[in-house]
């Protein structure tokens, strides 16, 4: 189980990569050439997934709160 | 910049915020609603950002603009303002046979299953070529297989002009052998002035087309 501060840690990393990730994507989709496309998918689209990956993993590793 | 590609950016952007607050102030996912918001800001904007912002890129690699965008591709761009109705690429670029924005696209695509995949595919190899390795002189860029007839007819079967063409009713086996592709519309000596690059040079160009 991950503590307070493991998850909040791994969370600002996935929100780092996730929002890096997205901003290379806009600045791709402004900057129309073709090797934005590559850097699009390659770089863009590397962040996002690390990013998902780990907020998964955030959701899978942590207990459910009683509400 | 097309409006749907700037609303795709703007929607990229407050997406890259929402993520950035919630990745300075990780205490907001506490709560209910907390973790709510950061279950849409943190897993499905940026699916469906990625998924828009791929369909846009797709759809552009797919304009004329981003073929004639490479220095080695300057001369076929040329090939199509050549001012000469016999020379197939300009008469169709020019009389909007295939859309002016689609061009290349349009004839070099594969009408068939998977075949705009494997197009893309080869774009990919283009990019890389281009960026990375050494690309080869316009004048030997040489398509990967030998042109296909089901690309012309996709939009030209069932039209009169190419139905009752003269010449494609001299004889009675010449419509059954360009369908089958056995007798090729490029290369059997008919429509054979393709991106002609040897005679650009001195060639007279439609100035309107630029």
């Amino acid at each position: 189980m991950l503590s307070t501060n493991q998850f909040e840690k791994l969370l600002r990393f996935a929100g780092v990569c996730l929002a890096t990730g997205l901003l290379i994507e806009a600045l791709c989709l402004i900057w129309a050439t073709p090797i934005a496309f590559i850097v699009f998918v390659a770089i863009g689209g590397l962040l996002i997934l690390i990013g998902l990956v780990v907020y998964l993993y955030l959701q899978v590793s942590t207990p459910v709160a009683d509400d | 910049m097309p409006p749907a590609t700037t609303l795709i950016v703007c929607l990229v952007l407050f997406s890259a915020a929402v993520i950035g607050i919630l990745a300075a102030r990780p205490g907001f996912t506490a709560g209910r609603g907390g973790k709510i918001l950061a279950f849409v800001a943190m897993f499905c904007l940026p699916i469906f950002c990625g998924l828009l912002g791929f369909s846009s890129e797709m759809q552009r690699s797919k304009t004329t603009a981003f073929c004639l965008s490479c220095h080695t591709m300057e001369d076929y761009g040329k090939s199509l303002l050549v001012d000469d109705p016999t020379h197939l690429p300009a008469s169709h670029y020019q009389n909007h046979r295939v859309p002016v924005d689609e061009a290349c696209y349009s004839c070099h695509t594969q009408y068939a299953m998977f075949g705009g995949l494997k197009v893309k595919l080869y774009g990919l190899k283009h990019v890389f070529i281009y960026y990375v390795g050494t690309p080869p002189a316009p004048q030997d860029i040489k398509l990967y297989e030998p042109y296909n007839n089901r690309e012309c007819l996709h939009c030209h079967q069932g039209a009169r002009s190419f139905e009752e063409g003269v010449v494609h009713n001299a004889d009675p086996v010449t419509l059954p052998a360009i369908r089958s592709n056995q007798l090729s519309c490029l290369s059997s000596g008919c429509h054979d002035s393709v991106h002609d690059l040897a005679h650009l040079k001195g060639a007279k160009l439609w100035e309107r087309g630029n």
